[in-house]
């Protein structure tokens, strides 16, 4: 290889959040005109690594260089300022502006002639801009009519104009999960692209799909659990190894609490027929046994959201039936499916589980008001007996059961949304990454929650952070795949699966 | 730039939290209560007849007022909204009172109770079907009231010589207690129950708290939002009867002046805009405050220009010091 020059270097960088260590003394190097793969599982920190790379968060120590020169990004428009640009998964488009006002938003002051913005000279240059990732769409047309792929490539030349504008040599584009949104069609034009603007840029690929990640960039760095695991050049890589790697050897038998794990009663608890919604997921069959655990595993889009969503009663399904205990539900409203006794622990808990400015006890006891009443009104003592019983059971660690939620560690917020759910009659619970962000020792807590409620005879449907905790947790595991459920598999104790096994039937 | 989609790890809210939580708050109720105290005593060293017996009448007469259209004010404020509307409504339900008063007699009292009730359910309803924010929707119906009072009397109109009788008794005395007192006492039991020992009322905390949390638990929103509306209608009606059997007349335009007044007495109370936090004490905490500040202005001589700045300062860092931010990204 010819001898490039870094771009971009991180080195020794730390993160850390209350409980938990998002990165460990990372190294990440991007060196001129490469396309660097990005992978790891969900919290291995490569969230953090993009927060810090575009200055959306400060790193606790370790330096950042770019072009050789210390700097610290106050925000991701100081970030622009120098060169580094990230295409938002979501999008960061105005989606009621057209495509040449977005290009430019707010850098306009180029185009500025006697005092007035020349449209004439911001189409010259948006034509020139958007030939580069070869859009030809009419300049005037809204972003929100525009499709995924067009959008995105908006966002690229836009990155690439801004880089010119502050002239700053080889940007540093990063792409998060870039072909999530594009079809079959549209991922292929999206690399051609990258490929010709590689010439001029550098760019950080972040995908889950690890064909795309081997197949199109020149190097790949492995992260997990917040440190480096390894790095080689693309060409070296074989997929079963990078999945050995980001799974990791320590598959620890103990972790999951397996000993715990029972053999679910016979008694059907939940029965999905035929459950679909147009465009999400195809119509779906499944059932759960009373006290068994089920895992949902599949990519974002697989359709595993929305079918929670749907048992739960946040989403409305177009077609099909859910009973538990063989009482059909009420569909598409939350209060009556948690009136039947289905509990639902969100995946964030901050704005969807917790009344954060609310005492432990309020959140605890929201479900079962009614039952801590004396005279017809709420007692006090009753209440507070109810949130102690719930803080001890679920191990909250609170300085007392009127401590406002916000204060409290994730781990102990989480514990907190379940011991809500506990103290009413639940018969289902969907869990939803219920340990996203909880430190280790929380975990375990939650795990032990889990098989607790398991041999309550509570039946769960649950979604993890990674495949080792769905195999490691659950009895049985239903694959999901473009809307579709492609497998069903036994994990009972004798016989859980191998991880990759199932990365293949998901990828 | 849009937020960064917080798919994993710790979130940026968290690192908002952590750094909220290393200044602990002082519990804003604390700073009302100091507030009132040192007000007291800086109106008594100002004017020793201050603390008459007299004077202390007027304050508590007014206050008690404010108290009651406050309380349902801070219903909505506490889910999160507000109500723009409890002026209008007062000024309707003054004329009408004075009106009905003449031809149905003591009937009039319920008739008025009702129509506060129906107005805070229109507006809840106008909310959760039209799906407009609660600012919009009071400002609209405040209109409305405001128009309807000026139709159904377009001057003040003073109380027939026939209902005398009753309103002595309104403004009777009890074991040497106002009546209208009483009644004031009541309606704070009654909304100090209502709001923190019925699932209704905690209904009301969870969804000002947080609003996707309490539709997920189950929580029927709408049903909370048309009570917290209704409330804040009671208590405006309420209000506008007591002022008006005070003063022996109706004024179509008598409400006006408590549309800021009663969130004023609400904020400076220690109930947050946000929703979520406060409660019928920190409500008459904040009454008593505003009435103590708008008659101890007078009896020491405060520049009748001067009066509304100092109001508007006391408003400025009573909220300053109770609204959360760690809540709102962007204040607009």
């Amino acid at each position: 290889m010819k001898a490039k020059k870094p771009v971009l270097e991180l080195r020794r960088v730390t993160k850390s959040y209350p409980g938990a260590l998002a990165l460990d003394a990372v190294n990440f190097t991007v060196w001129e005109s490469e396309i660097v793969g990005l992978i790891g599982e969900n919290g291995a920190g490569k969230s953090t690594l993009m927060k810090i790379l575009i200055g959306l968060i400060q790193p606790d120590a370790g330096q950042y260089e770019l072009r050789g020169n210390p700097v610290t990004l106050r925000d991701p428009a100081n970030a622009a300022r120098h060169g580094v640009g990230m295409v938002f998964q979501e999008g960061s488009l105005v989606p009621n502006l057209s495509i040449m006002e977005n290009l430019f938003l707010s850098h306009e002051i180029g185009f500025r002639r006697f005092g007035f913005l020349s449209r004439r000279a911001m189409r010259e240059t948006a034509t020139s801009v958007l030939s580069l990732v070869k859009v030809t769409s009419d300049l005037d047309t809204p972003i929100a009519d525009t499709t995924p792929a067009v959008r995105q490539m908006v966002e690229i030349a836009r990155l690439m104009w801004l880089s010119r504008l502050y002239r700053q040599e080889n940007p540093v584009l990063i792409l998060d999960e870039p072909t999530t949104v594009l079809t079959e069609g549209e991922r292929k034009t999206l690399f051609t692209i990258l490929t010709e603007i590689k010439r001029q840029a550098s760019i950080i690929l972040i995908s889950h799909r690890l064909q795309e990640i081997v197949g199109n960039s020149d190097r790949i760095v492995i992260l997990k659990d917040g440190r480096n695991v390894t790095e080689f050049e693309a060409e070296h890589a074989n997929i079963a190894e990078i999945e050995n790697r980001m799974v990791g050897h320590t598959f620890a038998a103990e972790r999951y609490r397996e000993n715990e794990q029972i053999e679910p009663m016979n008694e059907i608890a939940l029965e999905v027929r035929n459950l679909s919604k147009r465009g999400v997921f195809e119509p779906i069959t499944f059932s759960l046994r009373k006290g068994e655990i089920v895992s949902l595993v599949g990519l974002v889009g697989s359709g595993k959201e929305a079918v929670c969503g749907c048992i739960t009663g946040l989403e409305k399904p177009d077609s099909g039936t859910i009973s538990l205990h063989r009482k059909k539900l009420a569909l598409g409203s939350p209060s009556e499916t948690v009136r039947a006794g289905i509990g639902h622990i969100p995946i964030d808990r901050r704005s969807e589980g917790l009344a954060l400015g609310m005492t432990v006890a309020d959140n605890v006891n929201l479900l079962v008001l009614d039952k801590l009443k004396a005279a017809g009104l709420i007692n006090p003592p009753l209440e507070k007996k109810n949130a102690l019983r719930m803080i001890e059971e679920c191990r909250i660690k609170t300085p007392s059961f009127s401590a406002i939620c916000a204060n409290l560690s994730g781990g102990n917020q989480q514990k907190t949304v379940i011991a809500k759910w506990l103290s009413s009659k639940i018969q289902l619970l969907v869990l939803d990454h219920p340990t996203r962000g909880v430190d280790v020792g929380a975990k375990e807590e939650i795990y032990r929650l889990i098989r607790n409620l398991a041999r309550d005879g509570i039946s769960m449907i649950i979604m993890c952070d990674t495949l080792e905790e769905d195999i490691g947790l659950c009895n049985r595991m239903l694959v999901m795949k473009d809307g579709r459920l492609v497998s069903e598999m036994s994990c009972s104790l004798a016989r859980k699966p191998n991880p990759s096994d199932i990365i293949a039937l998901i990828v | 730039m849009a937020e960064i989609k917080e798919e994993e790890g710790p979130s940026i809210t968290e690192k908002r939290i952590t750094t909220h939580r290393k200044r602990e708050r002082i519990p804003a109720i604390y700073f009302a209560i100091t507030l009132l105290v040192v007000m007291v005593v800086l109106f008594t060293i100002g004017n020793r007849n201050f603390l008459s017996a007299y004077n202390v009448n007027t304050i508590t007469s007014y206050s008690a007022i404010l108290l009651v259209v406050g309380l349902g004010q801070m219903s909505t404020i506490l889910i999160g909204g507000i109500d723009l509307s409890v002026g209008g409504l007062m000024s309707f339900v003054s004329v009408v009172l004075v009106i009905a008063l003449k031809t149905i007699g003591a009937w009039a009292f319920p008739l008025c109770l009702s129509v506060g009730l129906m107005a805070g359910y229109i507006n809840g309803t106008i909310l959760t079907r039209i799906k407009i924010p609660s600012f919009i929707a009071t400002l609209g119906t405040g209109g409305i009231l405001t128009s309807l009072a000026l139709l159904v009397s377009p001057l003040p109109v003073v109380v027939p010589a026939s209902s005398y009788g009753l309103l002595d008794i309104v403004n009777g005395t009890l074991i040497g207690m106002p009546n209208l007192l009483l009644l004031t006492l009541v309606i704070f039991i009654f909304f100090y129950v209502i709001l923190g020992f019925t699932t209704a009322g905690r209904n009301i905390y969870y969804t000002g708290s947080n609003i996707k949390m309490s539709w997920m638990s189950g929580i029927d929103i709408r049903r909370t939002r048309n009570f917290a509306f209704m409330l804040s209608g009671l208590g405006a009606a309420i209000a506008a009867m007591m002022q008006t059997c005070s003063q022996f007349g109706g004024d179509p335009t008598m409400g006006k002046v408590y549309i800021l007044q009663s969130i004023a007495a609400v904020v400076v109370g220690g109930t947050a805009l946000t929703g979520g936090t406060g409660g019928a004490v920190n409500t008459l905490i904040g009454a008593l405050i505003l009435g103590v500040m708008e008659n101890g202005m007078n009896v020491v001589g405060v520049d009748a220009y001067f009066q509304q700045s100092i109001l508007g300062i006391v408003i400025i860092v009573s909220v300053a010091l109770t609204f959360d931010r760690s809540k709102t990204a962007m204040i607009k």
